[in-house]
């Protein structure tokens, strides 16, 4: 920035606007930063993992391109809306500044808190995989490539329920301490190392090895790693297990399909959580709108050159069978997730540690991004007094807010024993939940010209198409998208929340937002006995 | 003691101030934080400071009695009278100031030096300042309201000078007040920026004003600081850190954030230990923090939403309690 004038774009050569010395006046921050945010977040390939693990039991016949790209389609327009609100609202805290301005203060905090509440919920989904899928895959790995079988002892352990606790509980508390020690500068740190090894790991090899391996290959190792856990022909001993228990490789099934779109929710129903990239003036609108919705297409990418990769080495039928099949019959103690079958396909143990390392790095590192997301919530919350002040406290050595922290983990170690100790939730039960909030939004998108005339009007999204205000527009097809999905996860037995094989949990998601209602009206009165109207945190001044 | 707080405060007694800062040329803010005295019962008003824009906006001639711009990067035109105001109207609610200009206007400004444009812009901005400052008697009707307006380091010589002269609000930069029972000391300058904004001091010379004002005041448990710049590494001045090129520094997708504050503020409150102290400055630093008994305070700022963001402090006697308000 300087006093010079800003001639970038200008029609005849001549400036757009005349800037001044002043604080402030920064580039905004780069698109690709945003979009890295909203893709690693985003966990593409624990999703891609979740499909072939729930593929036999829920979805046979299901073609998994056509599930993503219909999951994509209906976030799409919510991920345009997002990256809207985000631009009329910047650096404002998500969707609980949206819908508490847009709507009522109550209903942001109801949505907000509900979705903190799930996301609490989904970090046992997170722990328990790091175990089974982590630490217990790569124990299994190791035993299989070198026949050492101790490592078979010690990789069963973290599928055992205390095991499963312990170091679900580990991975919360290293989280925890990784704030509390360095700061969320030594996570900024640490998540570099960690993206490198997640796309290397997660996306890059494993498209690698399917690129230069077979189905045949992948056999072949298949049984010679099974030799060494104690089967032989292991291959053909998880097929005869599969036939016994019932399984038949199925062709293209449009329903099986349609339910599975689910799964996929998991990835493109969350993939807005940047909103903090907005420059003091906004010259533009490129940064929200490439990298929102451009982590939708970065998304869509990654699972069309990733499934191929994968079907080509083990198909569908095979994914099918090993769902079925007894792990115990062809020598594992779980079913293997896509990154220990792209690890076998690789025949070495040193490219098979790289991918399942970095499968595990990108579970591992979502814990503490989690952890920042939901205590900014806390925070907003806390600044608006509906929550006491030390929720907002930030210790001033680390720069951290340690009771928020404190909280969100002590969430996520409850969690961790829900999904370790009993079977209350599925994988994926927590998704009805969240996208509960996001139809909240889309509701808050579709009313903002109406509520907020005025903020609409002097933003860069103004303009009417066929007399509807442009963001009205986009919120009606977000409404759209997330409502579809919610009736996928209401019809999927897959989900965990279907209304026929899941009684209650829809009744659950009502009774949190119920509870978040509860909460902001007992503290609005709590506050009014201390001169302080939490009301008038939103409430708009007449300008005349 | 309430679950909330550690003592109950009717909200029938006491003072209730309202503070806002960094509004930076966003007219509609300004007629905002006139009405705050109806809005918020707030009888005691106090801007932080930099309260002039960043960037005019030009509105060039197009010959046939229309307007050309540029608005977000998109060319945006303005076919008549009608239009052109409604078009201003959105400039200035994005905290810009919309100038209307002849091509041969625009050519001239634009050829200008840095030093002669930047004359030009004050020019521009004092203008506009001044017709705002003449809504302050329109608005501020009950003589028992005070409005306390100063300027912070964004703003010219031109702005305190404004101030000076204009009725109804009262100049407190770099000067002790009193109201209520109570004493504010007030300082518009900020530390030095990258920015080289016109007006930044030397952390010593910004102590020195800062102890000279607190040797006036008797009652530190009934003193208010209002320091444009916050204390450093208070968690009110939080900001991304900036390479040479003034670009946001990323690390892994997210800015990488450092404290940006005074350490003679810091400093002046530790010593004095008043009974509140607040700052604007760090707009993204939205935040509310205690330095020993102090407490401090930075409501931010998001001008350019058409929200005002700001901050209402209830006092009574010497313990104060704080609500951030955006409106």
């Amino acid at each position: 920035m300087s006093s010079a004038a800003e001639t970038g774009g200008a029609a005849q050569g001549s400036p757009q606007l005349f800037t001044r010395k002043a604080t402030g006046l920064v580039r905004e921050g780069r698109t690709i930063d945003a979009l890295f945010y909203n893709v690693m977040w985003s966990s593409v390939a624990l999703t891609f993992a979740f499909f072939w693990l729930f593929y036999s039991f829920y979805y046979n016949g299901s073609n998994a391109i056509l599930a993503f790209l219909i999951a994509a389609a209906l976030g799409l327009p919510g991920a345009f809306l997002y990256a809207m609100l985000a631009q009329i609202m910047p650096r404002t805290g998500g969707d609980y500044v949206f819908n508490s301005r847009a709507l009522h203060p109550s209903i942001g905090f109801a949505a907000n808190a509900s979705y903190c509440f799930w996301l609490a919920v989904v970090y046992g989904v997170y722990t328990t995989y790091i175990a089974t899928y982590g630490v217990g895959a790569f124990s299994n790995m190791m035993a299989g490539f070198t026949g050492a079988t101790w490592w078979i002892s010690f990789g069963e352990w973290f599928s055992s329920e205390a095991g499963l606790f312990i170091t679900g509980t580990v991975a919360v508390l290293v989280s925890a301490a990784i704030f509390i020690i360095g700061g969320v500068r030594l996570f900024f740190r640490l998540q570099v190392g960690a993206f490198v090894l997640y796309m290397l790991g997660a996306f890059l090899l494993p498209m690698l090895v399917g690129l230069f391996g077979s189905e045949g290959g992948f056999i072949s190792n298949f049984n010679e790693y099974g030799a060494n856990l104690g089967v032989q022909n292991a291959f053909s001993a998880m097929q005869h297990s599969a036939t016994e228990a019932g399984f038949a490789s199925s062709g293209f099934d449009l329903t099986a399909t349609l339910k599975s779109v689910s799964v996929f929710w998991f990835i493109f129903g969350f993939i807005y959580s940047s909103n903090y990239f907005a420059g003091e003036i906004r010259l533009k609108k490129r940064t929200h709108m490439l990298s929102i919705p451009g982590a939708v297409v970065v998304a869509v990418v990654a699972l069309l050159l990733l499934t191929p990769a994968f079907t080509g080495i083990a198909s569908y039928a095979t994914n099918g069978a090993f769902g079925f099949a007894e792990p115990a019959a062809y020598g594992f103690a779980n079913a293997p997730a896509y990154p220990e079958l792209m690890a076998i396909a690789s025949g070495s143990p040193v490219w098979g540690t790289i991918i399942i390392v970095g499968f595990t790095v990108g579970l591992l590192i979502w814990l503490p991004q989690t952890m920042i997301l939901i205590s900014r919530s806390m925070f907003a919350w806390s600044f608006d007094r509906i929550m006491p002040s030390k929720l907002s406290y930030v210790e001033p050595r680390s720069h951290s807010p340690i009771f928020a922290i404190a909280i969100v983990s002590l969430l996520a170690i409850a969690s961790t024993a829900i999904y370790a100790f009993t079977e209350w939730f599925s994988t994926i039960s927590a998704l009805l939940g969240l996208s509960t909030t996001l139809i909240v939004t889309a509701i808050a998108g579709i009313a903002l010209p109406f509520t907020q005339p005025a903020m609409v009007a002097n933003s860069p999204f103004a303009r009417r198409v066929a007399g509807v205000p442009l963001i009205s527009l986009v919120g009606g097809l977000a409404l759209l998208g997330f409502s579809c999905a919610i009736a996928v996860l209401l019809w999927d037995p897959g989900s965990g929340t279907s209304l026929a094989h899941n009684p209650g949990k829809l009744e659950l998601a009502v009774v949190v937002y119920a509870v978040g209602f509860l909460v902001y009206f007992v503290s609005r009165a709590l506050r009014r006995s201390q001169g302080i109207d939490i009301e008038l945190a939103h409430a708009e001044l007449p300008p005349d | 003691m309430g679950l909330f707080g550690r003592k109950k405060e009717s909200a029938d007694t006491g003072l209730r101030l309202y503070y806002a800062s960094d509004i930076h040329g966003t007219e509609v803010l300004w007629r905002k934080f006139l009405r705050a005295p109806e809005g918020y019962k707030a009888r005691v008003l106090v801007m932080g400071g930099d309260l002039t824009g960043k960037a005019v906006v030009p509105l060039v001639e197009d010959g046939e009695g229309g307007w050309s711009s540029q608005l977000f990067g998109q060319p945006v035109s303005a076919a008549d009278e009608a239009e052109a105001v409604e078009l201003e109207e959105r400039v200035r609610a994005n905290g810009m100031y919309p100038h209307r200009m002849s091509a041969e206007e625009l050519e001239r400004v634009g050829a200008l030096s840095p030093e002669e444009r930047e004359k030009w812009f004050e020019g521009v901005m004092l203008d506009t300042f001044a017709q705002w400052l003449a809504l302050a008697p329109e608005r501020l009707t009950d003589p028992e309201i005070r409005c306390f307006v100063m300027p912070g380091n964004d703003d010219p010589d031109g702005v305190g000078e404004a101030i000076e002269r204009a009725s109804r609000v009262e100049a407190c930069d770099d000067r002790v007040v009193e109201f209520d029972g109570y004493t504010m000391l007030s300082l518009g300058y900020s530390n030095r920026t990258p920015f080289d904004s016109p007006r930044e001091l030397d952390e010593d010379e910004l102590g020195a004003r800062i102890e000279l004002m607190a040797s006036q005041v008797e009652d530190m448990g009934r003193c208010i600081f209002n320091l444009h710049v916050p204390p450093y590494d208070s968690g009110l001045d939080n900001a991304p850190e900036l390479d040479d090129d003034l670009t946001v520094v990323t690390v892994a997708g997210q800015p990488s954030i450092a404290p940006c504050g005074s350490t003679a503020v810091r400093e002046a409150i530790e010593r004095h230990q008043p009974l509140v102290s607040l700052h604007g400055h760090v707009h993204e630093s939205r935040a509310a923090s205690h330095i020993g008994r102090t407490l401090c305070i930075n409501p931010g700022s998001d001008y350019h939403t058409g929200r005002i963001s700001g901050c209402l402090v209830h006092l009574a006697g010497d313990r104060a309690n704080y609500q951030f308000v955006v409106g």
